[in-house]
């Protein structure tokens, strides 16, 4: 009998929290207050929050807590790149190049209340290096860092470098409180902020979403309009992300599809922002592996590849034609390089020329990237045109990666992935990709050039001194690896961000992934 | 063989089969083709960097003293730190175990008041129209893919009803003002332990949606398995013997019957209950859950080992601890169980 009641008993609890949950419709009251909100819809997470490892996404929310001493802006239309002063007002270099002074913006405090001065630039840099993780490689040409005075940083290279640059990089360049300096990864991946910047992080659930609030310290002040609180919501799929943009929950995403762009622009509340990215797609031909030692099987390849369809079918026309691996924007971007263009029947007669037939080749790519599987298979579609068989082998990453950095005799024939700069230098591009390597590590087409080396070399030398000089290095170094043929250069990515119309001030800034600087917003 | 005994036999059972499960597990992690040390190193590492990785993960040792560490550390709940999120396991755990055992325990909930009253209804109705009508939506309960039926619900309830939040454990003005203290990681028991009766409602209506999407087909299997429990039971003599004593037809179903026809319900409702814990990925992502599916997911998607290793051995356990004590309360119910 006993257990009869249990059950009965139990049932009926049931039915009453299920006459709860019908009550739980009505939506919950909270109490109003008045402070303007940005809500960013980001379709990842955020892995690490320490700003000295921090190597990914996490830069959108870092961007926002924590300043560089510089920042790079680009000149997408054409004009000149400049770099703008941030926690630095002024700096120079010594004539050869070897040393850097900065000046610090004098009145600026962090969020936990200590002052900006030279030790804490010193001691931030050190902890970065010192921890040797994400982008810590950034700082390889610093010997030291002098102190003189509380506002004057100098920097000791053991060779001339581009310090400004290398200072505004959107990864390992953050400044950080002298109190946080002896703090460990954990402790900013618990959602805790020290920086100069506008923001702090307030609240942070991983995988979920993370609140950022004013800095009331913060050196530029508040003006009206700008906004009290900054929210990232993680929402992966891309349907909730484009529902999110569409009923004004997010003011802000990016990743949506292409195909529904065009819809969204004609929405009279949403505004699609494009521009060119620095990210750049490439497939890497192994140049060791016969027949694909001979140059002129390459360019016979890179002339059957569709590169306008890509552009077209893969990223709805947004893309644009890649000229060599230094996208627009970027200073040493070479406009008038000399890239092949699709021309069938030339290709079919080179191949013939070099004595190549019934070749079959593999290129490995991403899997589940699109993007790179539609340029596979329009490529493969005209080689085999050609009599060239290409199969597509599309891998997890770490795979593709360490097939690519095992023994080049038995690895792939074509290696497909995107490069994006770390710091804004056309040598983080050629001397990564193509710069000879002992073992491969990015250098995943195992090309081999000693002229090549010395030209890029060179013209990193001059990059802290003469950069219009160190810009024709480049330039001359770039036009080796194109008229070699080292890598089929398919396209240069677009950035496409769908905007809440009412957002004002709103700039896309591609030297910084998808960093929204909220501080120039308004609504 | 009494209650006592029967609890301890599984006990043991139970340790033999989460060392097993740790064993493959760490087999399995000896023989994927990956190198720990440049997952570990970041997403674009130097060489001396990948190096560095290598003497920290300490990868050199022999591969026993890794498999000693390894269980060690499995025992004492130190997973590691993994390679995507940059934070310790257990602390990542913290967050998206209880996200999904909030969402899985709901689920199961409503699976069983669903599906349970359900099938007797069917049962008691059996080839009538109410019959028929429950048995062509279990079938669909059954069928339907968990994405359809979550952007049906999606679309219905949060985008033309507007009545429930379309994603996410909490709104963001909830988030932003009106916060509560996370003390065990069910938003729904730590709103109520801080007092906030609004976040309660506010956690409870999040989790409505997805737990409704998660439980359709456990509810629709146990709807089925207690109709034909039940319609066997109904025929048996102690049911007939009951009625002629003149007790109300609801005594004979839920007092007399329903006992006897749940065991099969409450096996697959507990089965399903384990599988929400990492198979939910498809409904997490599209109601943006931080749930367990998709930490797991993206896990195996990075090769963050430490990840996977440490999940598959906390679902194992709780899949163990869930089957536990599924039996258990089956023998409490019905006392056969432990005599076999």
């Amino acid at each position: 009998m006993k257990r009869r009641h249990l059950f009965l008993n139990s049932i009926g609890g049931l039915l009453v929290s299920s006459a709860l949950a019908t009550g739980l419709l009505a939506p919950a009251e909270v109490s109003a207050q008045d402070l303007s909100v940005f809500t960013i819809a980001s379709p990842a997470g955020f892995p690490d929050l320490d700003p000295a490892t921090s190597f990914s996404n996490d830069g959108a929310v870092l961007a926002n807590a924590y300043e560089t001493l510089t920042r790079y802006i680009p000149a997408l239309d054409g004009g000149e790149a400049t770099v703008e002063p941030v926690l630095a007002t002024e700096w120079s270099t010594s004539e050869d190049g070897l040393q850097w002074t900065f000046k610090l913006r004098e009145g600026v405090t962090f969020s936990d209340g200590e002052a900006l001065t030279a030790a804490a630039v010193k001691a931030s840099i050190d902890r970065t290096i010192a921890i040797g993780g994400g982008a810590a490689f950034i700082w390889w040409p610093l010997d030291s860092i002098d102190t003189p005075d509380d506002t004057t940083v100098v920097m000791n290279l053991n060779t001339p470098q581009p310090m400004d640059v290398i200072a505004a990089a959107g990864f390992a360049a953050w400044i950080i409180s002298p109190k946080a300096i002896d703090k460990d990864n954990a402790y900013f991946n618990a959602g805790n902020t020290a920086g100069t910047g506008p923001y702090n992080i307030e609240r942070y659930d991983p995988g979920q979403r993370v609140i950022l609030g004013r800095n009331e310290n913060y050196w530029g002040g508040f003006n009206e309009g700008q906004f009290d609180k900054v929210v990232f919501e993680v929402v992966e799929d891309a349907v909730l992300l484009q529902s999110m943009i569409e009923t004004g929950k997010a003011d802000l995403t990016y990743n949506l599809p292409y195909e529904n762009l065009d819809s969204l622009n004609a929405r009279e509340e949403i505004e699609i922002v494009t521009n060119s990215s620095f990210q750049t797609l490439f497939g890497m031909y192994n140049v060791q592996k016969p027949p694909l030692d001979n140059a002129k099987v390459r360019q016979a390849l890179s002339m059957a590849f569709p590169y306008d369809d890509v552009i077209n079918a893969g990223t709805n026309g947004l893309g644009q034609r890649a000229m060599g691996v230094i996208p627009r924007g970027i200073w040493g971007h070479d406009a008038e390089a000399p890239v092949p263009s699709l021309d069938l029947e030339a290709a079919s007669s080179m191949l013939k020329a070099a004595g190549v037939a019934n070749l079959e080749l593999t290129m490995t790519y991403g899997v589940g990237d699109t993007l790179q599987s539609l340029a596979g298979e329009l490529w493969k579609a005209n080689l085999a045109t050609m009599g060239v068989t290409l199969n597509l082998q599309p891998m997890a990453w770490e795979a593709q990666w360490e097939l690519g950095k095992s023994d080049p005799a038995a690895a792939q024939d074509i290696f497909v992935m995107y490069w994006w700069p770390t710091f804004i230098t056309p040598y983080d591009y050629l001397f990564n990709l193509f710069h000879s390597e002992e073992s491969p590590n990015f250098n995943l087409g195992y090309y081999a050039n000693p002229a090549f080396d010395d030209k890029i070399n060179a013209a990193n030398e001059l990059s802290g001194t003469d950069r219009g000089a160190s810009v024709a290095g480049f330039i001359e170094g770039q036009r080796m690896v194109i008229d070699d043929a080292a890598a089929v250069y398919m396209l240069d990515l677009p950035n496409v961000h769908a905007v809440r119309s009412d957002i004002k001030g709103y700039v896309d800034n591609p030297a910084y992934g998808h960093v929204p600087f909220v501080y120039q917003m308004s609504r | 063989m009494s209650f006592a005994e029967y609890l301890l036999r599984r006990l043991v059972l139970s340790g033999f089969v989460v060392f097993g499960v740790a064993f493959l597990i760490f087999l399995v992690s000896q023989v994927v083709p990956s190198d720990p040390a440049s997952l570990y190193a970041g997403p674009r590492p130097t060489a001396d960097q990948i190096e560095a990785a290598r003497a920290t993960l300490r990868l050199n040792d022999p591969i026993i003293v890794r498999f000693a560490t390894f269980v060690s550390d499995m025992a004492t709940g130190d997973f590691g730190i993994s390679y995507r999120t940059r934070r310790a396991i257990s602390q990542d755990l913290q967050v998206f175990l209880p996200a999904t055992l909030e969402l899985a325990f709901l689920s199961t909930l409503m699976a069983l008041l669903i599906g349970v009253p359900l099938g007797v209804l069917a049962a008691a109705r059996q080839g009538r129209a109410a019959d028929r009508v429950l048995s062509f939506s279990s079938v669909a309960a059954v069928a339907m893919p968990t994405f359809f039926l979550a952007m049906i619900l999606q679309a219905v309830f949060a985008q033309w009803l507007n009545v429930l939040p379309l994603s996410g454990r909490l709104s963001q003005q909830f988030a932003l003002f009106d916060s509560f203290e996370q003390v065990t990681g069910f938003y729904t028991i730590d709103a109520l332990l801080a007092g906030n009766i609004a976040g309660f409602f506010d956690a409870a209506r999040h989790l409505i949606l997805p737990a409704l999407t998660l439980a359709a087909y456990p509810a629709g299997v146990a709807m089925r398995l207690t109709r034909s429990a039940m319609i066997d039971i109904l025929s048996r003599r102690h049911i007939t013997a009951a009625r002629a004593l003149g007790l109300s037809e609801r005594k004979v179903l839920f007092g007399h019957a329903l006992p006897n026809a749940m065991a099969p319900a409450l096996t697959i409702v507990g089965l399903s209950f384990a599988f929400a814990l990492t198979g939910a990925v498809l409904v997490e992502i599209i109601f943006a859950w931080p749930g367990l599916g998709r930490y797991i997911f993206e896990a195996v998607l990075s090769k963050d080992f430490p990840v996977i290793a440490a999940t598959a051995f906390v679902v194992s356990l709780c899949y163990v601890l869930m089957n536990l004590a599924i039996d258990l309360i089956q023998a409490l119910i019905d006392p056969r169980i432990t005599v076999s």
